[in-house]
């Protein structure tokens, strides 16, 4: 019997017999509910569902606003209509997923007895003619000093091969049952349970998560999260930003942009790693994080990312050589973003600005792209009992070609020499997600549970032991089966006949 | 009933020690791995001037794959030791160049970065950690491995004899895919920040072994229809339907059936030394006829095979045959021509008024296309370039070919899933020519329906199983990366949707009236769904993998 068949003598003896006549509604609708014929229908839809998704652009997609206004009319209308752009969501997919768990807990239970059986009460005397029919048989002929005594030969061969044995006896035969993996027939039921606790974990997640976004620049603050939704009102598409309040407020201290050419633009292929530097503040005081790439931080069951940024070409600190108007040594002093310092003489430096791309006329340019074509930094210098005025540091290129980037300020000249490049913002995405956790936990159980399925298989063998013509003389028809693994059953058999008989087998022979 | 034991056995004999079981049918699987290693710690040692590069031994992975193909053909219809055995090894040498190109490239990509550290004149301590540089960037690295994942399940079957024969079906599918990695070219890009994780690795690793035993799958499934008894000529009408959706599809804009309505194929361009390819296609002169000709070909082809398939018209089946023989022949026409005409291209231009059908030019009509496009690439919303009219874009357009006109060239990395989907198209076609030769012979020297369909499941679970550890750790990933573990994503979802195939593969073979080919036809979708998602989400839908 092949492993086809023998599933589905499994299934025929969980399912018993339905007959046509007499089946009240309930009856025939459990019946289609927990057939695998039934479940099998169900994936298709889901699969297919799953792929309208991901052939129409889903609303929650980048990009989805060009191309949903490319849409002619008509799609607009009968793609809203039937909730192809957001169908992760509309009802008939979760009905679908609903339907689908129900199939597998119905199913589970209609077929559990008939794999417990295999566990509880194995088969341990067969009918020879079957035997004869299983995908591995063969008849030995055996040398012995009884039929019980051949029968304890086997079962010891069968203990060294790793197969446990059992020896019964009827009329003339004797019976050597032996099998392993047993546990194996309960392993798709672990496999399901793994996966209504995923669907749980994800029914979770969509009732009670909250995800949001946090523009964070040092010295900001912030205890809301914002998350932008979309809605397709009359053909056309509606942002609209839903606040989260936090149950504690955020500060900035600090954003890096880790560069891997440092005289390259603030791009993300030019980046190694983007770092904030958070406090968070609550009743409990005050806590200090790093959220960087892929190194996401846990605080009272909102955990925060690092998402993404504003390419706006900023400096994280600045370097400046300031040389004194009426001659003398120049001195370097480094400011970090935001900061101030203060000269020898007492003069006070502030970092008011920067500036990636400085034009004459005091407009400032913004650089979408990241790059800084003529940096300047803008600077608040306060001298000794003066009042404060406005200077710039331009780059050594800036500086020698035009006259007035020549100009002293306050009795210096001021010099960009160097600065750590940054961008303007770092995005923070902020999730509270009650079915994280399950959902995990989930995926743990369903990892285990396909181990435990389909890397092992419940392999069974039969010897009927039957006295022959001869002195000593036994026949043995030794046959086996398998729930799955066909090749290794074929092995464990070839190793079993080996180890009766004393002779090596041709692994390869099959 | 197998045949172990023919002459009686005296169980007085001392017993023989089974726990000492040969190992020997791993070898095919394992000394590629061994050798592979290895040359990788001759690489480490040497240096990268006078090794052998990544390229030219994945090059030599295909031809290896190729030949073992052959020679496992050969032996199908003429069986021989000799044949088999060079059939396995060649295969098993295949394996070990493949895995020897991804670990060296693994090498020179750190090599690389040495560099721009050394030329930047940053310290080297701060060289980031060695996994940063494991080869699962993009899709040219996701080729080299899922080509290997391929090979290596097929040899670890490959230990049985009976199952050699699934080279001849498996190592080509490999070689394609090699093939495809040839076209997307092997430039070393630098790793997007979000990638720099210890879950890419693990990810993309099961991805690509899963992805390979997956195609094994595949092959058992086709061979298992085959000796099931399905026709070749049912084949071949499936086979054709793919040709022609093929044609249909490429030379233009995703489902556009330029060629039929044009009569002409054009394709992308670049610039020189760049990877980007451009919406700005040049016509290739004969393509178009041609590949409207194997169409006409495949058309008939269909027709003639369902006259027979349905209505046992022996006529039919003759022609049909003939025209999908002549549609094999222009098909192979066809991409000589274009392989031919990309390798020779020196200058592009703009179409003249009066341009001759052989002249490689692109159409000026597309400069409004092509504009908006150079628009799209600038972050300019819809609306502003609604507000900037055509006009606008067609004079950027000229510009932009003003400006790079002679940098602008033909390359096959510009059309990488086209070609690509030609030649497969074109391999399918010859596998169903070989299938229709001798098909009874070929049936008889394949194993029992049985153990093909054990042979199905086996692969198709572990596929399973790889597919559920990739949902489970892209998830992981995902949520340490982007803050949510499930979000529908283009490439999750139909990895997923691949995975409830593979599903319903498993369910369908236990449940009544699904058995036996129904069950092998959800083992052939599931692969086409696999296929799709490892190319048709990169290149066709939008979504947080665009990169890979």
């Amino acid at each position: 019997m092949s492993a086809i068949e023998e599933t589905k003598r499994e299934i025929s003896v969980g399912a018993p017999t339905r007959t046509r006549a007499r089946v009240s509604p309930l009856n025939w609708l459990l019946n289609l509910l927990s057939s695998v014929r039934f479940g099998v229908m169900m994936l298709v839809v889901l699969a297919a569902f799953s792929m309208i998704g991901m052939l129409v652009e889903q609303q929650n997609v980048e990009g989805f606003e060009r191309n949903f206004a490319n849409l002619t009319p008509a799609t607009k209308l009968l793609f809203g209509t039937l909730g192809f752009f957001d169908i992760y969501h509309a009802w008939y997919f979760n009905l679908t997923l609903l339907i689908l768990s129900l199939n597998i807990v119905l199913a589970s239970i209609d077929r559990f007895p008939g794999a417990w059986q295999y566990v509880r009460r194995p088969k341990f005397d067969v009918q020879p003619v079957w035997l004869a029919k299983q995908p591995s048989s063969t008849t030995l002929k055996l040398k012995g000093e009884s039929r019980s005594a051949v029968a304890q030969q086997i079962a010891a061969a069968a203990k060294r091969v790793g197969l446990k044995a059992v020896i019964t006896e009827k009329g003339n035969r004797t019976f050597v049952f032996t099998q392993k993996g047993a546990w194996n027939r309960l392993g798709a039921y672990f496999v399901h349970v793994a996966l209504l606790t995923i669907f749980t974990g994800g029914f979770l997640t969509t009732q009670f998560g909250r995800t949001g976004t946090m523009q964070l620049r040092p010295g900001t603050n912030a205890n809301q999260m914002k998350e932008v939704a979309y809605q397709i009102v009359d053909d056309q598409l509606s942002p609209s930003q839903v606040v989260y309040p936090l149950p504690f407020t955020v500060e900035c201290t600090d954003i890096q942009q880790k560069l891997i050419k440092q005289d390259g633009p603030i791009t993300a292929d030019n980046t190694i790693d983007w770092l904030t530097k958070i406090n968070i503040k609550d009743e409990t005081g005050t806590h200090e994080a790093l959220v960087h790439l892929n190194r996401p931080f846990d605080y009272r069951g909102y955990r925060f990312f690092q998402a993404s940024f504003t390419p706006l070409g900023q400096a994280r600190t600045i370097t400046l050589r300031v040389t004194p108007e009426q001659g003398g040594e120049p001195q370097d002093v480094t400011i970090p973003r935001d900061g101030a310092t203060t000269l020898k003489d007492g003069t006070h430096v502030e970092f008011a600005d920067f500036y990636p791309e400085f034009k004459v006329g005091g407009s400032k340019t913004d650089t979408e792209e990241g790059v800084y074509n003529n940096p300047a930094a803008e600077l608040k210098v306060t001298p000794p009992g003066g009042t404060p005025t406005k200077a710039y540091a331009f780059n050594p290129t800036m500086a020698e070609s035009a006259p007035f980037a020549k100009r002293p300020v306050a009795g210096y000249t001021w010099r960009l020499v160097d600065f750590e490049k940054v961008p303007a913002y770092h995005f923070l995405s902020i999730q509270h997600d009650p079915g994280s956790s399950v959902f995990y936990l989930g995926g743990a159980m369903l990892a285990l549970a396909l181990a435990s399925v389909f890397f092992f298989s419940h392999q069974r063998i039969w010897a009927v032991v039957e006295e022959a013509q001869g002195a000593d003389s036994y026949e043995v028809l030794l046959g086996g089966n398998t729930n799955r693994n066909l090749f290794a059953l074929e092995d464990t058999f070839k190793k079993l006949t080996a180890a009766i008989t004393g002779r090596p087998v041709e692994v390869d022979e099959s | 009933m197998s045949d172990v034991l023919k002459s009686p056995a005296d169980f007085r004999t001392p017993h023989f020690d089974a726990s000492a079981w040969s190992l020997k049918s791993y070898l095919p699987a394992a000394l590629p791995v061994l050798g592979a290693l290895l040359l990788l710690l001759l690489r480490v040692q040497l240096g990268g001037a006078h090794f052998i590069d990544d390229g030219a031994l994945m090059m030599l992975a295909l031809a290896c794959y190729l030949t073992a193909a052959t020679f496992h053909l050969l032996n199908l219809y003429a069986p021989s030791n000799m044949a088999q055995r060079l059939g396995l090894w060649l295969g098993s040498l295949g394996v070990f160049f493949n895995l020897a190109s991804w670990l060296v490239r693994w090498v020179a990509s750190r090599d690389r970065e040495i560099d721009i550290f050394i030329r930047q004149g940053k310290s080297l301590t701060e060289l980031p950690w060695f996994f940063r540089y494991i080869p699962f960037a993009n899709l040219y690295d996701l080729s080299l491995a899922f080509a290997f994942g391929a090979g290596i399940t097929t040899m670890l079957i490959a230990g049985r004899k009976s199952y050699r024969f699934l080279g001849a079906l498996s190592l080509p599918l490999a070689a394609l895919i090699l093939v495809l990695a040839r076209f997307i070219g092997d430039e070393f890009i630098n790793l997007p920040p979000v990638l720099d994780s210890y879950w890419r690795p693990i990810h993309v690793g099961i991805a690509s072994l899963s992805y390979g035993v997956a195609l094994v799958c595949f092959a058992a499934a086709v061979i298992y229809l085959l000796k099931d008894g399905v026709k070749t000529e049912a084949m071949a009408i499936w086979a054709s339907i793919f040709s022609l959706l093929v044609i249909g599809t490429i030379g233009g804009r995703f489902g556009s059936f330029l060629i039929f309505t044009t009569g002409r194929y054009a394709a992308s361009t670049v610039l020189r030394g760049s990877r980007m390819s451009f919406p700005l296609r040049v016509n290739i002169p004969f393509v178009g006829p041609l590949l409207i000709l194997a169409a006409l070909l495949l058309a008939g082809t269909i027709f003639f095979f369902l006259r027979y398939v349905y209505k046992e018209d022996s006529a039919g089946r003759l022609w049909g045959h003939r025209l999908l023989r002549a549609s094999l022949v222009v098909q192979l026409l066809a991409i000589i021509v274009l392989v031919v005409q990309v390798k020779t291209v020196t200058q592009i231009g703009p179409c003249p008024a009066e341009a001759h059908f052989t002249t490689r030019c692109f159409e000026p009509s597309q400069y409004e296309g092509f504009g908006t496009w150079l628009a799209e690439q600038q972050k300019l919303t819809p609306e502003q370039i609604k507000a900037l009219g055509p006009a606008q874009m067609i004079t950027a357009a000229k510009g932009f070919v003003e400006q790079n006109g002679s940098a602008l060239t033909l390359s096959f990395n510009a059309n990488p899933v086209e070609l690509a989907s030609l030649i497969t198209a074109v391999a399918a076609l010859f596998f169903v020519i070989l299938f229709s030769f001798k098909t009874e012979k070929l049936r008889m020297a394949l194993p029992s329906a049985e153990k093909l369909d054990s042979l199905m499941y086996k692969t198709a679970s572990v596929a399973f199983a790889g597919l559920a550890m990739l949902l489970i750790t892209g998830a992981i990933w995902a949520n340490e990366s982007w803050g949510r573990y499930w979000g529908w994503d283009s490439k999750e979802t139909g990895a997923f949707v691949a995975w409830l195939t593979y599903g319903g593969f498993l369910h369908a073979r236990i449940s009544r009236g699904l058995t036996g080919r129904r069950a092998a036809y959800f083992a052939v979708v599931a692969f086409l769904l696999v296929i799709f998602t490892y190319l048709g989400v990169s290149y066709l839908l939008p979504g947080l993998h665009s990169y890979a």
